[in-house]
């Protein structure tokens, strides 16, 4: 009883991402939580983790500090951690998706490399 | 001046252009806008759209004045030792004038200062912290012979925006504190011509004020503010509405001192005199420290330092209902919000008050 009362907000947002990956499932849309506007206490995250722990897939990112990013074992739900240098995190999510934007490569790194590229080359 | 006109070159790119030629990848970009759209309490993917805005804004230029305050402010907002999301404001603005951060001195500050303001006339953006003080016609503080007091008024002439940082810039803080011996009032006491963010707090978030610049550049405008000034993306809710411990006020389980039971497990502080109730903020969600903790998660109750004239309401360490906080409305409606047992425990709290009053 103590422990439910203890982790009210991890019950929630677990609430809430069953609602987005149920719309996932039906025609694709994708959704997100943003973790550090949630007045998250020790025990909500304890519980947060174990309901949502790592899955198939697990990636490091190298930009502007470390990112971790895995997909949790309910495919299609993803929990990303963004942290600077100093290995603080900046930004938590857990995003509903069946690729978050941030593993894609952008539009304008993608133009940089391919010139970049060419021009060693030449 | 050739570091002048180096200076003036930057500033004219975009600050997309301004990151790239420094090595910074438009994915880190990304992971940067967002965290600052984590920060405004936009949907996380608003950060798609204002990593397109940001990177295509020009870079402004922003003049930072010190008046009567402690410097807690520029410590709070600089002691990052590491790029972080708050360190990066300085990425994203020209900052020509700050005392505590310039290299020059003397004369030569002063120069930058009125050099900025005249080819910037009408773009700048006038950051203040600190109250300024009107007694002795503003004599009480003054920088290179001129006052405060005049600094502000002429500068705000030019000013696109001003934001008062801190709740000295924002209310006239502890300056104005009884007696208020040097006349302190609050920028916006002085200024009535132009639009004025006020982000209180002793000292504030870091990340508030990234935020604030972040909404100018991307949108052109400054946030939504509440009736005090305050950007409601920061201060639309109070530290209790987002508080980790408020299911323990909706059960009514309060710890009565610093070291019982209640205390130990983490209980509401409504009773040791939390102000979290009736304080604007956003210490419990963005937290401290980079995220670590805030006052409240470290044991203690919440100061209510975002509020106008803290310093003067009496003791911490009073229960809410027997403070002189907020109004009857607001203590109403912080009480409705909870259950039964929470207003008997406030009830409680106020019988227990009176009893330490009386001295029984």
């Amino acid at each position: 009883m103590s422990d439910l009362r203890d982790t009210a907000y991890a019950t929630a947002i677990l609430h809430e991402v069953a609602d987005l990956l149920a719309k996932l499932a039906a025609d694709g849309s994708c959704g997100a939580i943003d973790l550090r506007a949630m007045p998250l206490g020790p025990a909500d995250r304890a519980r947060l983790e174990e309901v949502l722990a790592q899955g198939a897939v697990k990636v490091s990112v190298d930009a502007g500090g470390p990112s971790e990013i895995f997909e949790t074992v309910y495919p299609g739900v993803w929990w990303t951690r963004h942290r600077n240098d100093a290995g603080e995190t900046v930004s938590e999510f857990i995003e509903v998706t069946d690729c978050p934007q941030f593993l894609k490569s952008q539009p304008d790194d993608i133009r940089a490399g391919a010139s970049g590229l060419r021009r060693l080359l030449e | 001046m050739k570091g002048e006109s180096m200076r003036n070159d930057e500033r004219e790119i975009t600050l997309g252009e301004y990151l790239a030629a420094r090595g910074v990848s438009r994915r880190a970009f990304l992971k940067f806008a967002c965290s600052l759209a984590s920060l405004m309490a936009l949907p996380p993917s608003a950060g798609i759209a204002m990593a397109e805005a940001l990177a295509k804004a020009k870079r402004p230029s922003v003049l930072w004045f010190p008046f009567q305050e402690c410097t807690g402010c520029t410590e709070s907002i600089t002691r990052s030792h590491e790029p972080t999301i708050e360190s990066m404001i300085f990425d994203m603005i020209s900052l020509d004038y700050h005392e505590t951060l310039m290299a020059a001195a003397g004369h030569q500050s002063e120069a930058a200062r009125e050099q900025a303001m005249k080819d910037h006339y009408g773009k700048y953006l006038l950051l203040i912290d600190g109250s300024v003080a009107t007694g002795l016609d503003g004599a009480y503080s003054c920088i290179g012979g001129q006052t405060n007091l005049s600094w502000l008024t002429e500068a705000a002439k030019g000013a696109a925006a001003i934001i008062a940082i801190g709740s000295c810039a924002s209310y006239g803080g502890i300056p104005k504190a009884n007696p208020n011996p040097t006349g302190a009032r609050a920028v916006s006491d002085i200024v009535k011509d132009k639009p004025i963010v006020n982000i209180p707090g002793c000292p504030p978030i870091p990340a508030v004020l990234t935020g604030v610049l972040a909404h100018f550049l991307t949108f052109g405008s400054l946030p939504e503010l509440d009736p005090l000034g305050r950007p409601k993306a920061f201060y639309g809710e109070t530290i209790h509405d987002r508080c980790y411990r408020r299911p323990f006020y909706d059960q009514g389980r309060f710890a009565k001192t610093f070291d019982d039971e209640g205390a130990r497990n983490g209980w509401c502080l409504y009773e040791l005199g939390c102000k979290g109730p009736v304080t604007y903020n956003a210490c419990a969600t963005i937290k401290w420290n980079a995220g670590t903790s805030f006052p409240i998660q470290s044991g203690h109750g919440c100061l209510g330092c975002s509020e106008p004239d803290f310093w003067d309401k009496g003791s911490f360490y009073r229960p809410l209902s027997v403070a002189h906080w907020g109004n009857k409305a607001t203590l109403g409606g912080a009480a409705a919000v909870g259950v039964a047992l929470g207003a008997a425990a406030a009830l409680a709290a106020r019988r227990r008050q009176d009893k330490i009053v009386k001295g029984d």
